[in-house]
């Protein structure tokens, strides 16, 4: 019966954001079947967790999950009638074969560890808290949630992306179960090995190397078994991974005329900050290479209307938190001038602590120094717009989100640092992973020049034609 | 098909190699370590709150029994739980018997020591369905309570009053 309920909700979710992807896609671009499962899922957690958000403020019971089911079916039958084209298949090479099955192996590894662990302390108290009370109260998070001081602990102001897809299985099984909850993030691990595979074969050209470093996803400590992995529960990773995907396609969208996957980075982009408060800083980042994007492709100014989802998710989810009262966040001091210059002296040790993160080697490995040394490799193709978007989408968050410590208002902020920090620069490990792969393969990345937008890789104009492999 | 060797791509190959195979060397010991550290533990709707209240108080599936004595309390009325300041258990049990309190509003105290006296002194008992002690003491003018475990009490005063 749980299994029959959760291939429900997942499908239902799948449809949804299957739907979605064939309208942001339309026919004009072929994608493989990795990136359709993979935006199908980014785009229906979104649509689903929005969905129920929306729809609460009007209804709540049987009537909720209803109406959302409708949506997600009507969805997925326009998804059925403008399905998006696939590329040529060829059949892979032995070395890919043998990729794909490390890739499977570490999969099912994630699976089992999720399963073996419990949720995490966030994971329980501040993610999946809201699903279960939102639950017990007929889909809607009580009102009383966000006014009880008491139970600030569990930041009721944070956004309901994760809670409300755990609450979408929760709908679907009858009881708000923790064990079944954790589905969701080791699918969230299969989602970023899809993405790192397919742009991979979309920066690249070969399908091996997307595969060799889906399989290093695995051995980065942080993304799989350290707290705040992808088996703990928490919003960390599933943001990484949207932020990922936000960046991928804004990569693949510095292609003149790469408007489907323009379409998509927008849809990407307007879920960060709907996935953790965190978000908006990611958010604030792709939108500011989304907007040197458009200005060094020459874009038409209507592509600026690829922040205004954002915009509108931001802007309610703060009204619909001033109208709930709910309590403001106690772990920052006001952000203005005064208090920055007042905690100036904090900068160094700040700098200081992140370095030492850098090289925690039983956290990271030698992620970081890896990542340091396909920077290397990068900074002498500054004149590609894709290089800059990639570089600044992976330090300008590490910097701003140093300065927000400043503000920190824990008395000890370096124990408040400790706490966190391998978690935030678990947002853009992933673009690092992009970094890398550009790096291991030498693409020598030109300037874009004009391609047919029905072509599978977004650096075609320069690279060696060769069939998709799917990792079917 | 010719393959042509130059020095940079064997430097190239040899760095990526040399990089990927040190990763691989340091990452193992400790992913293996994760993967075997935790047998399979039992599944069930409220499997972690059951794991964390057995891990600070020993008692196996106590969430059902924590959910039904505040389930048997009136709604409307808050619940007081008690948890000692730098003491990691007492509070991480103080957020789980929060969670699992709803839909009562519910208060955290965080005090120094292990008696709350002063602060239950001040309390109006009317207002409240139950004080809970997280390894804080339970003061002696105060009925006993539903004990969970080692740590965890739970004092009604639906029906005991507390003294003022």
């Amino acid at each position: 019966m749980s299994a029959l309920a959760l291939l429900g909700a997942f499908g239902t979710l799948l449809g949804a954001g299957y739907g979605f992807l064939t309208l942001l896609a339309r026919k004009e671009t072929q994608l493989s079947l990795t990136e359709q499962i993979a935006f199908s899922w980014l785009l229906g957690t979104g649509a689903v967790s929005l969905l129920l958000w929306i729809f609460g403020l009007f209804v709540h019971g049987v009537l909720l999950p209803g109406l959302v089911s409708i949506i997600c079916l009507s969805l997925g039958l326009v998804g059925w009638r403008r399905m998006v084209p696939r590329p040529l298949r060829r059949k892979p090479n032995l070395f890919e074969i043998f990729l794909g099955i490390i890739v499977f192996l570490e999969i099912a590894i994630v699976f089992y560890l999720s399963f073996v662990h419990t949720l995490g302390w966030d994971g329980l108290l501040n993610w999946e808290i809201k699903a279960h009370y939102a639950f017990a109260n007929g889909g809607v998070i009580p009102a009383t949630y966000f006014s009880d001081s008491g139970r600030a602990f569990s930041h009721p102001e944070y956004p309901l992306a994760i809670p409300f897809t755990e609450l979408w299985l929760y709908l679907w099984l009858g009881e708000a179960d923790q064990f079944w909850a954790k589905t969701i993030f080791p699918i969230f691990y299969v989602i970023g090995t899809f993405l790192v595979v397919a742009l991979g074969k979309r920066f690249t050209g070969k399908t091996w190397n997307g595969l060799l470093m889906a399989a290093f996803l695995f051995f980065v400590p942080q993304i799989t078994v350290e707290v705040g992995s992808a088996i703990a529960g928490y919003a960390d990773f599933p943001l990484s991974i949207f932020y990922l995907a936000t960046i991928g396609c804004l990569f693949c969208a510095t292609e003149p005329k790469n408007d489907a996957f323009f379409r998509l980075y927008a849809a990407c982009l307007a879920l960060l900050p709907w996935v953790k408060r965190d978000g908006l800083i990611l958010w604030i980042v792709a939108a500011a290479c989304g907007v040197f994007v458009i200005l060094r492709t020459k874009r038409s100014s209507r592509h600026f209307l690829a922040l205004f989802p954002g915009l509108l998710i931001i802007c309610g989810w703060r009204f619909y938190l001033s109208a709930m009262h709910a309590p403001q966040a106690a772990d920052f001091l006001p952000m203005n001038l005064e208090t920055f210059s007042s905690h100036l002296d904090r900068i160094l040790p700040l700098f200081s602590a992140v370095l030492a993160e850098f090289h925690n080697l039983p956290t990271w490995s030698l992620f970081w120094f890896v990542v340091a040394v396909g920077v290397a490799y990068l900074l002498g193709q500054m004149r590609n717009p894709g290089t800059p978007v990639l570089l600044n989408a992976l330090f300008v968050p590490i910097v701003l989100y140093l300065l927000i410590y400043v503000f920190s208002s824990w008395p000890n902020y370096l124990e408040h640092v400790g706490l966190s920090i391998s978690r935030l620069l678990l947002h853009v490990a992933p673009v690092g992973f992009l970094i890398t792969l550009l790096a291991v393969s030498r693409r020598r990345v030109k300037s874009p020049a004009p391609v047919n937008e029905r072509g599978v890789t977004c650096t075609m104009a320069v690279s060696e034609r060769t069939p998709v492999v799917e990792l079917a | 098909m010719t393959v042509r060797f130059s020095y940079g791509r064997i430097a190239h190959v040899l760095l990526w190699g040399g990089l990927a195979v040190a990763s691989l060397g340091i990452s193992i010991p400790k992913i293996y370590s994760g993967v075997t550290q935790y047998p399979l533990r039992p599944t069930g709707p409220l499997h972690t709150c059951d794991s964390y209240l057995k891990f600070a108080t020993g008692a196996s599936g106590a969430s059902k029994d924590l959910i039904s004595i505040f389930q048997s309390m009136t709604a409307s009325k808050r619940i007081i739980i008690f948890t000692r300041k730098d003491d990691a258990f007492s509070s991480g049990l103080g957020m789980t018997t929060a969670y699992l309190a709803s839909p009562h509003l519910v208060r955290l105290f965080e005090i120094s020591g292990t008696h709350p006296d002063n602060e239950l002194s001040k309390m109006n008992p009317d207002e409240l369905a139950a004080v809970v002690f997280c390894r804080v003491n339970r003061p002696n003018w105060l009925p006993a309570g539903k004990v969970i475990g080692s740590g965890l009490e739970v004092v009604s005063t639906s029906e005991k009053k507390v003294r003022r």
